[in-house]
């Protein structure tokens, strides 16, 4: 119940690690979330399936170097700090 | 003393053509003072720095220059932050006065009466909140958020469980809750394509309003007791539940269902779906987050 601001942002870079640890090839292709899969139609609008995977994609494209950047400072303070 | 000699000397005194003159002696003893030598001592000295500062062109030089960096860093500064927090879009939701926040708090306590929810527009934009009561301010959800902190000071005090530190875990916890929820809503907004014109800051307005409704039931909880927190919080629930969805199916719903007639399609169901679900997590957190400070 007593969340502090540090907190969220912890949860939010584990989410951010969880999704972009989601392999391509090996596990979204095999359960039909693969990148290719998510575009049905294209007359209407996509569906939550569709945008989620878009979701997912992107996320995993453009948090790919933050992530990196932002892992590291996060293990150089928790080494040094605790 | 002599004050007919004195006044020269005073007035003179920059001047370095009078150090020769023998009655240079007064110069020392004057600032011993007499009342009115005192009074015209105070002020020739502080002139006569002026004046140097003034006149000396390289002081000029610097103090221009100075002025001329300051004015650029202001304005890059200024220019960063516009990109961050658009400043100029915050200030249309402060633009509100007293008749409108009066009006408002009394739409969020009873909604039941009020006929036309539609935001009136003026050539494309919206009108500010001072002229029209549907539109969505960011002054009462900011200063409901203050307030509600104060208040759960205030109920925590008068059980004896308070201390410094936890005013500051409140803040943070309800900060934290409300960043949560506006996240929630802005991913749901995402997945089911909607088209609307719902901003960021729209979301925390709508989130942020129903502080005013914890406020009134956490002050009644401490006036009359638990019975009296139930019962004021059940009315504010239910009065949150209905402004909301009121409010966000003009902003969410096609046209056609926000018109009342039922139009069928999973679009439009996932739609209502979507607004009932933001409506009803106001009253969950209302009493989430006020239900520890009444005991």
């Amino acid at each position: 119940m007593a969340f502090t601001l540090y907190s969220l942002i912890q949860t939010a870079i584990l989410c951010t690690n969880a999704i972009a640890v989601l392999h391509e090839e090996r596990f979204l292709s095999k359960i039909g979330w693969g990148a290719d899969q998510g575009i049905g139609g294209f007359g209407d609008e996509p569906g939550i399936k569709a945008q989620l995977l878009n979701l997912i994609r992107s996320v995993r494209t453009v948090m790919r170097v933050p992530l990196i950047i932002v892992n590291s400072v996060c293990i150089v303070l928790l080494l040094l700090f605790g | 003393m002599d004050y007919s000699t004195q006044k020269p000397k005073v007035r003179m005194r920059g001047t370095p053509m009078d150090s020769s003159e023998p009655s240079l002696l007064f110069d020392d003893t004057s600032t011993g003072g007499q009342p009115s030598g005192h009074g015209r001592q105070d002020k020739a000295p502080l002139g006569y720095a002026g004046q140097t500062l003034l006149s000396d062109p390289m002081s000029n030089l610097a103090m221009a220059y100075g002025s001329s960096l300051a004015s650029q860093g202001k304005e890059m500064v200024d220019k960063n932050l516009d990109r961050f927090i658009p400043i100029s879009k915050l200030k249309y939701y402060f633009a509100v006065d007293t008749v409108y926040v009066g009006k408002k708090l009394g739409l969020l306590v009873f909604p039941y009466m009020h006929e036309n929810w539609e935001v009136s527009y003026q050539q494309d934009t919206p009108v500010a909140p001072r002229f029209d009561i549907n539109a969505p301010d960011l002054y009462i959800p900011a200063m409901g958020f203050i307030t509600y902190i104060l208040v759960a000071g205030l109920a925590l005090g008068t059980q004896n469980r308070f201390s410094p530190e936890i005013l500051g875990m409140q803040a943070s916890s309800a900060l934290v809750w409300l960043i949560i929820e506006v996240l929630a809503t802005l991913l749901s907004l995402y997945l089911v394509t909607v088209n609307t014109d719902l901003t960021t800051i729209d979301l925390v307005a709508f989130a942020g309003y129903k502080y005013v409704g914890m406020i009134i039931g956490v002050l009644a909880g401490l006036l009359f007791g638990k019975m009296g927190y139930y019962l004021t919080l059940l009315w504010c629930c239910a009065s949150i539940f209905v402004f909301m969805i009121r409010t966000l199916r003009l902003k969410i719903l096609s046209e056609a269902a926000a018109e009342g007639v039922l139009v069928r399609g999973a679009k439009n169901q996932l739609r209502m779906y979507l607004t009932m679900a933001i409506a009803a997590a106001q009253p969950v957190f209302m009493y989430w987050l006020t239900f520890h400070l009444v005991r």
